[in-house]
């Protein structure tokens, strides 16, 4: 445990003088559990355990989109170039984070601060590979909990920002480190860890929600003697990657989380790890009481293009050949889209949403069948496509239950990878290991494209095509309309049918925030980060 | 555009991100590197940049930093290599020591030189050749010039003498890949665009600005012109052309060495 940092309440009169019903703060398991059912609310990551990034809201639609305007703004007190933090919204407040790891309550009317809490962080943050950014929160019953940048798990009163709990996940001196937003369950608070280009091995965490105590750790990396470890050369004993670096999805019905994993380490030299290398860039179903793997599906085997599979997979019910079918849909990094079986874990379908090299094509299985040449070579490298950024990287695709369409910001760029010659070392790692990297596509070779493929068959739709590959997520609403963003800084809505682009607005930088809806006196408000700005849009 | 004009604008495309900016940092000068310190730097930059930047600089999921030094200045960009920076890129200081951080700054000074070569002409000499070709007219020097193409003050630092040579000959074979600084990689090159609207205008230009909604494009005549995409018929651009000529044939050999021996004299007034 650790000392609180330092705690800002502000407006406390905010919270005495208004109703009881409007700043209540007390989110049962429950109520996330049943989230569509108040669509008023944003109480996960992407929306609900389905990580759908939809909202049921519908007084912003296709109509009256046009006339959206800006209500207020917010700018965290310590100027950030690239916002990331996806807010939850709850009973009149919302949550959000700063970077590198400040929690802020707001008021979501005015946008003016209730409290903020900075924990204490070292005076070197180790982050290799990454940015000690922050993704967002969780919340359940009456805590808000954060993922530090140094590694630290912080359970704080959701009414004024004080530490309850403060748990040490893992060494951030060996490059450790947390981004992602938490996954509250039941009585419980999931969490994974990044850091696969320190070559540290990855694992998902669960802690008691009320006492930060561990209940389970799944590594995600086998060891010498464990299922997967033939699948490591060297016999696993320096199996790294496989982090954990986003948010999860929850299926209550199986008690099955689904949580992405990332690369394998070394990223760009794999002369030391023959093999498929489980459980990297998989996508794992994991028994919520126990922490144990119920299935895997490996989208990418011994994976050398650094093309985690962290992004939040998206589960829907829809009727294949007759049946009514639990799936989940994971637009990879690798280029395919897939749709599987979230009961066993059965590839489906899968489909190339970009353009892609590396592969023929998917066997039976979902196994990718590897085209020639495609590997990283020495000297002026391979050219592969997808880029290193793939077809889409961590942001959140959308999928909305109305067009039963699968929202992507896709990527359609290509780059020449070059294979590194670093090996892993004991001890604190001194930079990324491996080495390697790549010399990406510029100017008119690469461009991006918001893309709506049918959920269940990944065939494509429609596109809007951007100018540059995209890192934003994409947020669909029951107002037949998708919200999205371009790296050049538009926000923007498309008709959600169609694609065609109905209102813009140039924001200065790109929103690389989930959007997200919420509804607070019978106003609807689209939400979303521009650079160093959380901006708030309604109509008139 | 006039013959006469377009031929004036003799430098347009010699230029270098740093000489794009509105104000290049005039005091950041190459470094001057050994084949053995070039190697180590090389190395450095490898290992710690290049996964997000590309092995070239030229950015992949961290953004374009080939000019970076002489947009920013040394200090800037040592600092933030040593403390990071809001928006993705991590601070170092923990992980490289003070040499290796002066190695990275180091390379990124050669990065924009391409091809190096050697001057063999006469710098003043072709100093009479940029002022009897007009280039004045389009390009500044020290505050003295036009400004509808690149200032080139620094270029000389920027870039190699090869690099001036091919792209005197060759405007359009090697342009720069960010005139305006974006976070995925700098995706707009310095490019020659024509567009036409729906109520029949058309206007070409050189692209200044561009998003996925709107266009801005300059003129031969410096005007600025500015679009939403929906009002335009027809977007066309051409990769590879530039709004200067080729000046394969118009100077001899002699007065091509003495213009390239003088803007890669060009570095900077301190």
């Amino acid at each position: 445990m650790r000392m609180a940092g330092s705690i800002g309440l502000i407006a406390l009169g905010l919270i005495v003088g208004s109703p009881p019903d409007c700043l209540g703060q007390n989110v049962p398991y429950e109520r996330i559990l049943h989230a569509q059912s108040e669509p008023q609310s944003w109480l996960t990551y992407s929306g609900s355990y389905f990580s759908e990034q939809y909202s049921p809201l519908k007084q912003i639609n296709r109509q009256n989109v046009s006339n959206l305007k800006i209500a207020w703004m917010y700018q965290p007190s310590h100027p950030v170039a690239n916002l990331e933090s996806s807010p939850l919204v709850v009973d009149g407040v919302m949550y959000i984070t700063e970077p590198p790891s400040t929690v802020t309550a707001l008021d979501v009317r005015s946008g003016l601060r209730i409290w903020s809490y900075t924990p204490t962080l070292p005076e070197h943050i180790v982050s290799i590979g990454l940015y000690a950014t922050s993704r967002g929160v969780a919340i359940l019953d009456d805590m808000v909990y954060v993922g530090t940048a140094d590694a630290h798990l912080i359970a704080l009163d959701v009414k004024t920002g004080a530490v309850r709990w403060n748990v040490h996940v893992a060494d951030n001196v060996m490059g450790y480190a947390m981004t992602g937003p938490p996954l509250a369950l039941k009585n419980k608070i999931v969490v994974g860890i990044a850091g696969s280009e320190a070559a540290v091995r990855g694992f998902l965490d669960a802690y008691d929600s009320k006492t930060g105590k561990r209940l389970w750790r799944l590594w995600t990396t086998p060891r010498v003697g464990e299922p997967g470890a033939e699948t490591w050369g060297n016999g696993a004993a320096e199996s790294a990657g496989a982090t954990t670096w986003n948010n999860g999805s929850y299926d209550a019905d199986l008690n099955l989380i689904y949580w992405g994993t990332g690369n394998p380490a070394p990223d760009f030299n794999d002369d030391d790890r023959p093999g498929d290398n489980l459980y990297t860039c998989s996508l794992l179903a994991v028994d919520a009481d126990t922490g144990k793997l119920k299935w895997y599906f490996q989208f990418s085997p011994h994976e050398d293009h650094d093309w985690d599979s962290d992004e939040p997979p998206v589960l829907f019910n829809a009727v294949i050949d007759g049946k009514p079918r639990r799936l989940v849909g994971f637009a990879n990094r690798n280029g395919f889209y897939y749709v599987l079986d979230r009961v066993t874990g059965k590839f489906i379908t899968g489909v190339p949403f970009v353009k892609q090299t590396w592969a023929k094509g998917l066997d039976a299985s979902g196994r990718p069948i590897p085209a020639p040449n495609q590997e990283p070579t020495l000297g002026a490298g391979t050219l592969v496509y997808p880029s290193i950024t793939g077809g889409v990287d961590w942001t959140s695709p959308s999928y909305s239950p109305q067009t039963g369409l699968f929202y992507v910001s896709a990527h359609e760029t290509g780059a020449y990878f070059i294979k590194g010659t670093g090996k892993i070392e004991p001890g604190p790692p001194k930079g990324i290991v491996g080495g390697g990297g790549i010399r990406a596509l510029v100017g008119e070779q690469s461009y991006g494209a918001i893309r709506a493929l049918e959920a269940t068959t990944g065939k494509l739709k429609w596109q809007f095509k951007l100018l540059a590959p995209a890192w934003v997520p994409v947020l669909s609403t029951a107002g037949g309309l998708v919200f999205c963003g371009s790296d050049e800084g538009n926000f923007f809505a498309l008709d959600a049918e169609t694609g065609k682009p109905l209102w813009d607005i140039q924001m200065g930088h790109a929103a690389r925030s989930n959007p997200i809806s919420y509804e607070v006196d019978g106003k609807q408000y689209i939400f979303v980060t521009a650079g160093n700005i959380y901006i708030a849009f309604t109509l008139p | 555009m006039g013959t006469i004009r377009v031929w004036i604008a003799v430098l347009a495309c010699i230029i270098s991100s740093s000489s794009v900016s509105a104000s290049p940092h005039q005091d950041t000068k190459a470094a001057e590197l050994s084949p053995e310190e070039f190697q180590k730097a090389k190395q450095t930059f490898e290992t710690a940049c290049s996964t997000c930047h590309g092995l070239d600089g030229g950015g992949a999921m961290g953004p374009n930093i080939q000019a970076i030094p002489f947009r920013l200045g040394v200090d800037q960009v040592t600092n933030v290599i040593q403390n990071g920076m809001p928006g993705g890129m991590p601070a170092f200081s923990s992980q490289l020591s003070a040499q290796q951080i002066q190695q990275i700054v180091d390379y990124l000074l050669t990065l924009t030189r391409k091809d190096e070569g050697k001057v063999t002409g006469d710098a003043a000499a072709g100093k009479q050749v940029y002022d009897a070709s007009g280039c004045a007219n389009c390009h500044t020097i020290s505050g003295e010039g036009g400004d509808t193409g690149p200032e080139l003050t620094t270029v000389g630092q920027s870039r190699g003498p090869n690099y001036l040579r091919n792209t005197i000959l060759y405007p359009g074979t090697d342009l720069p890949q960010t005139r305006v600084f974006l976070e995925s990689g700098g995706q707009l090159q310095f490019l020659f665009v024509r567009v036409q609207t729906k109520d029949g205008r058309t206007v070409e230009g050189t692209r200044v600005a561009e998003d996925s909604f709107h266009i801005v494009l300059e003129d031969a005549q410096g005007k600025f012109h500015s679009f939403r995409k929906e009002q335009l018929r027809e977007l066309e651009k051409e990769p590879g052309k530039s709004t200067m000529p080729s000046m394969k044939g118009k100077l001899s050999d002699t007065q091509l060495n003495d213009l390239v021996a003088y803007l890669a004299s060009l570095k900077g007034t301190p």
